[in-house]
């Protein structure tokens, strides 16, 4: 039997991320908000080191339905396909996987639904308590249909004399999933009054979470330790909380508070293993990437990442055997088409050109929108002098991945030098954007100000 | 920004707004003082064409009081004499071989240094002076003092004697040969060493430097010698620090060119430091010496004589000081020169720079008032300037003139090498010749796998760029929306330097039991060098299952069944049925 894990299972839809009612404030002060994640520096590595995600925070070691694109800036974004999802975003939280779940599970039972809904006498059911709980639960996953989840735990809870915080639970629930977002914080609080649940905290958090409210969050995930101490869900809520705050330093702290309390915690393995690596200690990380592949973890990123920690630790005996690997596990193209990119940087990384040119364009083929390897390429082009080519392929990186300040910034160096100051200050400026640190960006800044009061 | 601000204030220190001292006072015609002395008063000495010679206290900006000194001073410090309260500093004054100590603003004790025995030969001819009829007496004094030029003579009568007429020698013997003879030794320099304990307010020795080449330590109370230390040459400037009674060094810069260090219990000196040039100033910052020398140079010394740094200045130096901004730790040495400039100095970098109106020739830093952080200046031409030190002024460790840029000594946060790599460099060393080996096989194999590949996909013209001569062209395509209707974009450019692309076809090739499109066949317009071309085209998916399949794009050339260009796009999941 499959039973869904609702806490992680989240993902927020366009409407919701485009069309926030809830959001306190339009302009968040720096620190409180995860709609701003630049404000806040946490120590963690810039730009130029660590890559980021389209909402411009670093890449986790871990993809969760949260940070696979972050929030996007326009609509535009927001209808794109991102990277390593292999959906757009659902309209609204009410459909997309939450459907789709109803749909798997009804094509096994073709003949039809096994109870009618519409036909059910549900302040009947909700006398029978024990029932009630089982077909709450059906109606709720397996159907998929929250109003009327929502009317039997309302009715079970009032039988209940509202004191069984169960049924509280399932009505934040039902709040939560149709967007009632301070309906649920009520019922998840008195839930909490009457008694202390871990669920109900990850539950209240993640309300909480939807409000744009983290530092509300990680209060409420302290309390929640202080109750159940070392709880690895709570911990590990926090440090998310920390991660996606950009707060990097005690994200890792977290982390390993995770790992004092259970070693085998795959994701706090890989995100300390992953900020090692960007802290250049790729020694530590392959600790930790082993550790995972002790615990029997096998596919393709694991051995990529293998590869790439042995490539930058100096171990070159075991890090093309490992990219290999991770090669032939790959399981579709965009994780044969990653493969493929680091093995470019390992050629990038001994100097054969050629076999990084080609490691690039098979990326190219295995994927078609890798803007990384667009980029890349784009440089190669332009030591071999291609430069029409190289602006091309600039372009379309930066098309793809406007989020990333080096196809920005390569175009801005490339129409530098070619003489075209209008574009290159254009460029320019939408690096700045990206990664307001970057010192080449400002230095070339400068000069084509100087450029331009000179003419 | 806060880099940014500093950084363009010390190159502009005429800025007001940006120096990092305010003008508090400055009154151009005063008088010329010689000395000056900081806590809570100025003690500023006049001595006019030899004469008028004053001794002046300050409070704020006015004057408190004046007493007039019998002869020039050659050195002012104040110092606690007792243990009474209220602590009351005694201002200590030496001229010619006298210390006046004055203590609530009156006179309260005078020390006399005790007279050195006289030279016999003069002595010897005095003598016989007394005795010997008068025509002979004094020609034969005469003759046989001059014949002994190199005979330090004492204060009394015999250097004026030689510069009598003779016909007038005879009188002047006449008429001092009743008097005692006594050799009188002048102070040159003092300073002060606090005697027991390290507070700020311990009671203090005075330490004073001898024209006859010795270093005397007086006790505050009784004004006995406590010590006499003996220099090889005259002391010019002194510098002490320690208590006495546990263990000091005296440093001394003489007029010989040397600068000499004195320790506890040793009657000579320890190290000697032989300068390139006459010492003008002697300041000691930590434990470091910094000499200020006439060739225009400002050398900094180690406590053993090992020499650090030279710094070239500007112009002539004049005069030399320590700056102590204790709330902040801070130590610079402040150097005033001949150019109207001071100068300060954090080792041998330059850190602040002061425009002057005059050529300072004191400069002293300290409390005045109640104002922890002031600098007081005495010019040339009898000014005094007194500037405030902004509380929120910072002194930067760069360095404003030539040097090695800050950035140097910016500390990097490089990760320390972790044990563990370490460990695996050991690996690495040992078996280097193993590894690679490996490695290189591998690399061979790898680069035959990726050729392989990559020939695989240039056949099949999986890869959306093309470099062939002849069309080199570039495809993306993006899809857009939740479904069942996806607009897929694509964009195809011309990479070429100048060469159009005509006749060129799109088709699309897909799994026509789940997607329908609106247009699966296009022909491109001609395509220009370097423009981005976008065509458009509308997916629906017929699927409600929830799966998807992927779309090829076949770019061709007319009358050519071999596509130029593919790409390959993976179709999102359908979301919109339920919305739909």
């Amino acid at each position: 039997m499959v039973y869904v894990d609702e806490i992680d299972i989240d993902q927020e839809g366009i409407a919701e991320m485009m069309l926030d009612e809830n959001a306190i404030a339009q302009v968040a002060r720096p620190g409180t908000s995860l709609k701003l994640p630049g404000t806040s520096q946490g120590g963690g590595p810039s730009p130029a080191v660590r890559p980021v995600t389209q909402s411009g925070r670093p890449v986790t070691g871990f993809v969760r339905p949260s940070t696979q694109s972050g929030r996007p800036g326009t609509m535009e974004q927001a209808i794109r396909t991102p990277r390593t999802a292999h959906t757009a975003r659902p309209i609204t939280s009410a459909s997309g996987r939450y459907v789709r779940l109803g749909t798997a599970s009804m094509l096994t039972n073709p003949e039809g639904p096994f109870i009618n809904l519409s036909r059910l006498n549900l302040a009947k059911y909700a006398q029978k308590p024990k029932l009630a709980k089982a077909l709450f639960e059906y109606i709720f996953h397996h159907e998929n249909d929250v109003k009327n989840a929502l009317d039997l735990a309302a009715l079970a809870t009032e039988h209940a004399q509202y004191k069984d915080w169960w049924w509280k639970v399932q009505i934040g629930k039902c709040y939560y999933r149709l967007g009632l977002y301070r309906e649920a914080e009520k019922q998840f609080k008195s839930a909490l009054k009457q008694q202390d649940m871990v669920d109900t905290v990850l539950y209240l958090a993640k309300v909480y979470f939807r409000l744009d409210q983290p530092l509300t969050a990680l209060h409420l995930f302290k309390q929640g330790l202080d109750k159940f101490p070392g709880e690895v869900t709570l911990l590990c809520g926090i440090a998310r909380i920390y991660e996606e705050m950009n707060n990097i330093s005690l994200a890792a702290e977290y982390y390993r508070e995770v790992l004092k309390q259970d070693n085998t915690h795959v994701e706090a393995i890989a995100c300390i293993g992953s900020n090692h690596f960007y802290s250049d200690q790729p020694e530590i990380a392959l600790r930790f990437y082993r550790r995972l592949l002790q615990m029997g973890v096998y596919n393709c990123q694991l051995f990529n990442n293998l590869g790439l920690c042995c490539f930058f630790a100096q171990q070159y005996d075991m890090t093309l055997t490992s990219l290999e690997r991770a090669l032939s596990l790959a399981e579709n193209e965009e994780e044969a088409a990653d493969v493929w990119y680091n093995l470019g940087h390992v050629a990038v990384g001994i100097g054969d050109l050629n076999l990084a040119y080609q490691c690039f364009k098979l990326t190219l083929a295995n994927n078609n929108d890798h803007a990384e390897a667009y980029n890349n390429l784009a440089v190669l082009e332009i030591r071999r002098g291609h430069v029409e080519q190289a602006r091309a392929l600039l372009q379309t990186a930066s098309s793809l991945a406007p989020h990333m300040y080096e196809p920005h910034f390569n175009f801005a160096a490339l129409s530098d030098q070619v003489g075209d100051l209008q574009r290159s200050y254009i460029a320019a400026q939408k690096s700045k954007e990206a990664f307001p640190g970057h010192v080449d960006t400002q230095q070339l800044i400068k000069q084509l100000k100087q450029h331009f009061a000179m003419l | 920004m806060a880099a940014a601000s500093s950084s363009s204030s010390s190159s502009s220190e005429s800025n007001e707004a940006n120096s990092k001292w305010l003008d508090a006072h400055y009154d151009p015609m005063h008088c010329p003082s010689v000395c000056l002395s900081p806590p809570q008063l100025v003690v500023g000495d006049l001595g006019m064409a030899g004469h008028t010679m004053r001794l002046k206290v300050y409070r704020g900006t006015g004057l408190a009081s004046e007493s007039t000194l019998l002869d020039l001073p050659s050195a002012v410090v104040t110092f606690l004499m007792d243990q009474n309260e209220p602590r009351t500093p005694a201002v200590a004054v030496t001229s010619g071989p006298f210390v006046y100590v004055y203590k609530n603003l009156r006179p309260y004790f005078k020390f006399t240094l005790p007279p050195l025995d006289a030279n016999p030969l003069e002595l010897d001819v005095w003598e016989q002076a007394k005795e010997v009829s008068r025509w002979g007496g004094g020609t034969l004094g005469q003759r046989r003092l001059c014949h002994y030029p190199t005979i330090p003579f004492s204060v009394s009568p015999t250097p004026r004697f030689l510069a009598q007429d003779v016909p007038e020698m005879e009188n002047f013997v006449n008429l001092h040969k009743g008097q005692p003879i006594k050799r009188q030794t002048v102070i040159t320099c003092m300073s002060t060493l606090k005697k027991n304990m390290a507070d700020e307010d311990a009671v203090s020795c005075l330490v004073i430097g001898t024209e006859s080449a010795d270093v005397l330590i007086l006790d505050p109370e009784a004004f006995t010698i406590l010590a006499k230390m003996t220099l090889p040459s005259v002391p010019a400037f002194l510098d002490v620090m320690g208590q006495f009674d546990v263990e000091y060094r005296v440093t001394v810069a003489c007029r010989d060119g040397s600068i000499y260090i004195l320790r506890r219990e040793s009657k000579r000196p320890k190290y000697c430091i032989e300068l390139s040039a006459q010492p003008v100033g002697l300041v000691r910052v930590h434990k470091n010496i910094v000499v200020g020398c006439s060739d225009e140079t400002l050398q900094g010394y180690t406590q053993k004589g090992k020499k650090l740094w030279t710094v070239y200045l500007p112009a002539p130096l004049m005069t030399m000081s320590l700056l102590d901004q204790k709330s902040r730790g801070f130590q610079a040495v402040m150097v005033g020169l001949a150019n109207q400039e001071v100068h300060m100095y954090r080792d041998k970098n330059l850190v602040d720079i002061i425009r002057t109106q005059d050529v300072v020739t004191s400069i002293c830093f300290g409390r005045y008032g109640r104002e922890d952080n002031t600098l007081i200046m005495t010019t040339k031409g009898g000014g005094l300037i007194i500037k405030i030190l902004k509380r929120t002024a910072v002194f930067e460790e760069k360095d404003t003139s030539l040097g090695p840029p800050v950035a140097q000594s910016i500390r990097l946060s490089v990760p320390k090498k972790t044990r563990l790599y370490v460990d695996q460099t050991l690996r690495e060393r040992e078996n280097a010749v193993a590894m690679h080996r490996v490695f290189q096989m591998d690399l061979y194999r790898l680069r035959l796998m990726a050729a392989r590949a990559y020939v695989k996909a240039l056949e099949s013209s999986l890869v959306p760029v093309t470099s062939t001569l002849q069309e080199p062209l570039k495809m993306n395509a993006v899809v857009q929306g939740i479904g069942p209707t996806f607009k897929l974009t694509l964009h195809i450019q011309n990479t070429s330097a100048g060469r159009p692309s005509i006749n060129l076809l799109v088709s699309f090739l897909y799994d026509q039991s789940l997607y329908a499109m609106k247009r699966a066949f296009f022909k491109t317009p001609m395509l220009v060098p370097g423009l981005n071309y976008p065509i458009e085209t509308f997916v629906e998916c017929l699927s409600d299952k929830g799966i998807s399949d992927v779309i090829k794009v076949f770019v061709l050339r007319e009358g050519q069944s071999m596509p130029l260009l593919t790409a390959h796009i993976n179709m999102p999941v359908s979301e919109g049925l339920v919305a739909a």
